[in-house]
């Protein structure tokens, strides 16, 4: 259908409730019909994909409970061993499961339920990874040392996700209450805060995700108040180079 | 069976065909890398911690066992991920509610979502984060803001958010447009 006359404007309109899951059913069917046949609000939606991404992400992080991962990972691997019909050793994972899982005792899941993905954006996967090792990743990305700060022994690894990336910690050590980390990234002389604060698991992991590392040439994790601040207010506990 | 260690160094696009080969290792790379995220929305939105819980492990062993559902050209993973989370996490209120959110809900305990059974532990816990959703939508005006979070957090529609806030339907359209236009416009600007 022309885009000059299958009422772009009017169905524009409705393209931010869309994305935000704000339409009325027979809204949603209707629109979806139109944006079949739309280049145009295809295009916008695209485009505004990222804006729709960065909503989640800007909530405040929460510690996982503790008891979670092991649940889940229960789970699957219990399914795992299933799907290869019992030919896998199960006690690997049993075993380091030990008595927290136990004690925790099971939960029971619910069937999964399939579920649509809002996003549109298409991402280009260019994946690397920084670490301890500094040799040369067999990803075929660059593989770093991490210079910590005031943290030796934090491992960060930074996965790149189209425009963004993820930045994953581990070995971070309990913050004080009323502390959360905050990411930074460097452009030249321009430091700016990462929107997504985050806080250390009890097994001291954390992760944030940077919106754009377009241009970004490091990454640092600082500690500061709860709520964040716009400049670093402490020594970082993480600088990562990022290869250009 | 991956290594673990391999695993890390894989992006998350390559960990999927792995998850969906049933590869345990991978998948626990895949959640310590957004499992975290993931509980903070699901605990954003539900507004109590076993809530929160539910829909993670729901919303991931969803994923555990349709991994190869997931298609690169329509998003990244993460975004996948957590559009399953907010999606289930949306069902959840609205059962609680019945058949629809309340459409005389009060927009700012929507906002927060506070329970109305939690422990102590978890008000203070929600009061260390409760309001402090900063970042993208924290630069909005606060119209904007307000029916961003409305539809993202609260699932309402845009009819109801009208109604909620008194407001003609397309000024809501108009708002969330508006807002999302911003912050799209700050994250190519590079200050996200």
């Amino acid at each position: 259908m022309s885009e000059m006359n299958n009422g772009h404007e009017r169905w524009s309109e409705e393209l931010a409730a869309y994305m935000l899951g704000a339409l009325e059913p027979a809204e949603l069917a209707a629109f979806e019909q139109h944006l079949e046949d739309c280049d145009r609000c295809r295009a916008e939606a695209r485009w505004l994909a990222p804006a729709l991404q960065a909503v989640p992400e800007s909530v405040e992080r929460v510690e996982l409970p503790a008891g979670l991962r092991t649940r889940l990972m229960a789970e699957v691997q219990a399914e795992a061993e299933h799907h290869v019909g019992g030919a896998r050793s199960g006690g690997g994972w049993r075993r380091r499961l030990g008595d927290l899982w136990r004690g925790e005792g099971r939960r029971g899941l619910r069937p999964a339920i399939g579920l649509a993905a809002l996003a549109l954006v298409v991402a280009a996967i260019a994946g690397y990874v920084v670490g301890n090792g500094g040799s040369t990743s067999p990803n075929g990305g660059g593989q770093l040392t991490v210079e910590s700060g005031h943290a030796p022994g934090v491992v960060a690894t930074m996965v790149r996700e189209g425009q963004g990336g993820s930045l994953h910690l581990r070995n971070v050590r309990p913050i004080p209450d009323g502390r959360v980390l905050e990411a930074w990234v460097q452009r030249g002389d321009k430091v700016t805060p990462v929107r997504a604060l985050f806080v250390p698991d009890r097994e001291g992991r954390a992760t944030t995700t940077v919106a754009n590392m377009d241009g970004v040439e490091t990454v640092m994790v600082t500690v500061e108040p709860a709520g964040g601040t716009e400049a670093p207010t402490s020594a970082p506990i993480v600088t990562m180079p990022i290869p250009g | 069976m991956v290594k673990r260690e391999k695993a890390e160094r894989l992006a998350d696009e390559e960990l999927m065909p792995l998850i969906a080969a049933k590869d345990p290792e991978a998948f626990e790379v895949f959640f310590d890398r957004h499992g975290g995220a993931a509980y903070s929305l699901a605990y954003r939105i539900v507004g109590e911690r076993t809530g929160a819980e539910d829909v993670v492990q729901e919303a991931f062993i969803s994923i555990w066992r349709s991994g190869a559902r997931f298609d690169r050209a329509r998003g990244s993973v993460r975004a996948w991920t957590l559009s399953i989370v907010r999606n289930r996490a949306i069902d959840v209120l609205r059962s609680r509610a019945g058949k629809a959110p309340k459409l005389t809900f009060d927009d700012e305990l929507a906002l927060e979502q506070r329970p109305s059974d939690d422990s102590t532990e978890d008000e203070a816990m929600r009061h260390e984060t409760a309001g402090e959703v900063r970042g993208a939508l924290g630069t909005l005006p606060g119209d904007q803001a307000k029916v961003i979070e409305l539809a993202y957090f609260g699932g309402f529609s845009h009819s109801e958010i009208a109604g909620m806030l008194g407001v003609p339907l397309g000024t809501v359209k108009g708002r969330m447009r508006l807002g999302l236009e911003k912050i799209r416009g700050e994250l190519a600007e590079g200050l996200a």
